[in-house]
């Protein structure tokens, strides 16, 4: 599907994928040039969303490979219905028919697709999620080459399968080890950092239908004060905040106080060693403090 | 890159070619498939907006987020306006000119009998570079060695060695000050225009401020963490991970008359990984020690399965120290003020005998040794073969070695170390992270 920039632009605000201007740009060029696109960034930022979106964008489907440590060609490629080809080969013996040939055995009808020979051979184009491609080995990673430069498998009982339309490839990484200069050679890439406070009101509004002006604004602050904490060991993804503004607006507030942030502190903070950090560094006083300066009209509260 | 006198008309590929070539100069690894990419995607943008020239580009020539600060930076220096671009080019040729001056006054200033001194130059810039002082300092040395009775022709090799050897001196004492002077300079060096942290992490351990160490020990414990991730992490292996398994086979497939309809794996064995620390903490050491204690104190929160050694001409186990108390200040005040190694000579040979005869239980074929040291040790080949019988009864031996790269090749030891076990740079946070994350 050809997609102009303009057009790619609307979409994402249509189907509420807030994102600034140069991750339009780099996702209309991954389009454009048929490349696989990698998604880097901390968990939480929108790098598994992205692949959905746009399947959604492209009417495609969506194809996902979770990808772990372990993951083989046989759960990502192809594997043979070996039950099946016995089967076969017992019921050829005793129904005493003509000796059937290998080629028979080894056919599409004996072949369990997997994700990536699924989104080879779909007649639609279609959006293929690898998604977490830092959990996969080495040699798995040595392995999607093929698929991610030529846009084929290779079966040796069928021969190379080239893909009958090119799907769209994204890829995404936490970064928990350094991914093969041969995989990145092969992408085009996308760094996603934590959005700014804007950008998270934008984001919650445009997610959670309802919510008061003034809460987005107040939960955006906090969540960024928080995101600044230098010690803590999971900052808050935006699908916390997000999960915390619904559960805010499911409770009927339409504003924040020191004691409600400590009181849903657990739909942000999800390790105990983090909630105290919290308590100690920054506590009730300091979310005070923080929603006084939004209340005061600070750097860029907007609220009324 | 180096601006000529004149600008050159170039066409925007040729001008590409020059921005690649420079950011391989800075460790980028753009090859020609991205530079096709790069000039693909110029095609399908409005490049007359610098913004989304520069976000193509990015996308297309850029594989990390580390390598994104080295981008932008060049980027911005390199794609200016041809207005900005001639002001630079005069500057560069007024700063030539001024350079051109200082050398030819020094080759005036160091002269012997009327012929200047035999020196490189390099020599020449070093001298022109000195204060006007330790300058004058050092043509009066030579004018009076001139001036003096019985000078013979062959004092001038004398002078000139003796010259040189002063400028050597100046060059590494500048050498010792900037590394202990914080680095303020703007828009030079690895991770300049980054976060603190991504200067902190480029920043050679030995520089690091004591205004910086907080930040530098967070980053040691995110470090510990994301390491404890690695090795802790859990393994989903596929239903037949292993080999097959013919007796099982046979056995679960009778009901079949036979047939071997259903096959059965093997279990993929999974073996333990054995983490043992030694950390060198010999006087040449101390500085980086600190920080490999911190990290050690950072891992152990997280990874059980540790031991810790600390070790100069003898060794001492830090494991008890660090599984009884938490506190790293404790650890610090343990490993530091009432250790009797700490600070003292090396005999990294010695160190690895006593692991080896006093404490078996801990070296096996699971156990992953990382070793934290310079390589500077007294009786270095019998080192060597201690090593080569240790690393035979271990899984594997990495050797972090906080010497500068460029410094490894003036010492024997590391050579020799080196060819005996995989070693590594770790003179920087980021190196610990690219070995710990991506070697382990």
């Amino acid at each position: 599907m050809i997609i102009s920039l303009p057009e790619l632009r609307k979409s994402f605000e249509r189907v509420g994928y807030i994102c600034d201007e140069s991750t339009v740009l780099t996702v209309f060029l991954a389009l454009e040039l048929q490349k696989p696109l990698l998604i880097e960034g901390a968990p939480g930022v929108g790098k598994t969303e992205m692949g959905k979106v746009l399947a959604e964008i492209l009417q495609a489907s969506l194809i996902r490979l979770q990808c772990y440590e372990g993951l083989d060609e046989t759960k990502a490629l192809y594997e043979w219905n070996y039950q099946r080809q016995l089967l076969r080969i017992q019921m050829n013996r005793s129904l005493k028919e003509t000796q059937i040939r290998e080629e028979d055995l080894f056919s599409d009808q004996y072949l369990l697709e997997r994700p990536l020979l699924k989104a080879i051979r779909s007649e639609d184009t279609a959006v293929l999620l690898i998604d977490e491609v830092d959990k996969c080995d080495p040699e798995f990673e040595a392995f999607l080459f093929e698929v991610l430069s030529d846009f084929q498998v290779s079966i040796p009982e069928m021969g190379t399968i080239p893909a009958k339309k090119i799907p769209v490839v994204i890829l995404t990484s936490n970064n928990e080890r350094e991914l093969s200069d041969g995989l990145k050679r092969r992408c085009l890439y996308l760094y996603l950092d934590f959005p700014d406070v804007e950008k998270e009101v934008r984001i919650i509004k445009a997610k959670v239908p309802g919510i008061a002006e003034r809460l987005a604004w107040e939960t955006a602050r906090v969540v960024a004060r928080l995101r600044q904490q230098p010690d803590l060991r999971k900052k808050p993804s935006i699908a916390e905040t997000l999960d915390w503004a619904r559960a805010l607006v499911s409770l009927n507030h339409s504003r924040l106080d020191g004691r409600l942030v400590a009181d849903t502190l657990n739909l942000v903070l999800k390790t105990r060693a983090d909630q105290q950090l919290f308590r100690q560094e920054i506590g009730v006083e300091g979310i005070e403090r923080i929603l006084q300066q939004s209340g005061n009209g600070g750097e860029v509260c907007k609220c009324r | 890159m180096p601006l000529t006198e004149k600008i050159p008309e170039l066409y925007l590929e040729e001008n590409l070619a020059l921005f690649a070539g420079l950011l391989r100069q800075e460790g980028l690894p753009v090859g020609t498939i991205e530079m096709i990419d790069a000039l693909r995607s110029l095609q399908k943008i409005d490049f007359s907006s610098r913004k989304d020239f520069k976000v193509a580009l990015q996308a297309t020539l850029v594989k990390s987020r580390r390598d994104q600060t080295t981008f932008s930076r060049i980027f911005d220096h390199f794609f200016v306006p041809a207005e900005q671009h001639r002001h630079r080019a005069d500057q560069v040729a007024e700063q030539q000119e001024a350079f051109a001056r200082k050398l030819k006054q020094a080759a005036l200033d160091l002269q012997f009998k009327g012929e200047t001194l035999q020196l490189n130059l390099q020599e020449l810039r070093q001298y022109s570079d000195l204060s006007s002082e330790q300058r004058s300092r050092l043509q009066d040395f030579v004018q009076k060695t001139e001036a003096g009775n019985k000078v013979e022709p062959h004092f001038r090799s004398i002078l000139e060695t003796t010259v040189k050897s002063h400028l050597r001196y100046c060059r590494s004492k500048d050498e010792q000050n900037s590394r202990g002077a914080p680095d303020t300079s703007n828009g030079n060096g690895a991770g300049s225009g980054g976060s603190k942290d991504d200067c902190l992490r480029e920043t050679d351990i030995e520089a690091i401020t004591a205004a910086d160490l907080p930040a530098a020990e967070q980053l040691l414990q995110r470090l510990s963490r994301k390491l404890a991730v690695q090795i802790l992490r859990r393994r989903r292996s596929g239903s037949h991970s292993g080999p097959l398994d013919l007796r099982r086979s046979m056995r679960d497939n009778m009901r079949f008359g036979g047939i071997i309809f259903n096959l059965k794996y093997k279990p993929k064995r999974r073996s333990k990984q054995q983490i043992l620390l030694l950390c060198d903490v010999s006087a040449s050491m101390k500085h980086y020690s600190t920080f490999v204690i911190h990290f050690m104190h950072g891992l152990h929160e997280v990874v059980r399965d540790l031991s810790c050694f600390s070790f100069s001409d003898n060794l001492e186990d830090l494991t008890a120290e660090l599984k009884g108390r938490s506190d790293l200040k404790h650890l610090l005040d343990r490993v530091i003020r009432h250790s009797k190694i700490w600070g003292g000579g090396t005999n990294i040979g010695s160190a690895l005998r006593i692991l080896g005869e006093n404490y078996p239980d801990r070296l096996n074929t699971k156990t992953t040794v990382i070793v934290v040291s310079d390589t500077k040790t007294v009786a270095v080949d019998s080192m060597v073969k201690e090593l080569q019988r240790f690393k035979d009864r271990v899984r594997r031996v990495i050797w972090l070695n906080p010497l500068q790269v460029e410094r490894w090749p003036d010492y024997r030891s590391v050579g020799l170390v080196g060819a005996v076990v995989e070693m590594w740079p770790c003179s920087t946070i980021a190196q610990l992270e690219e070995v710990l994350i991506g070697r382990l």
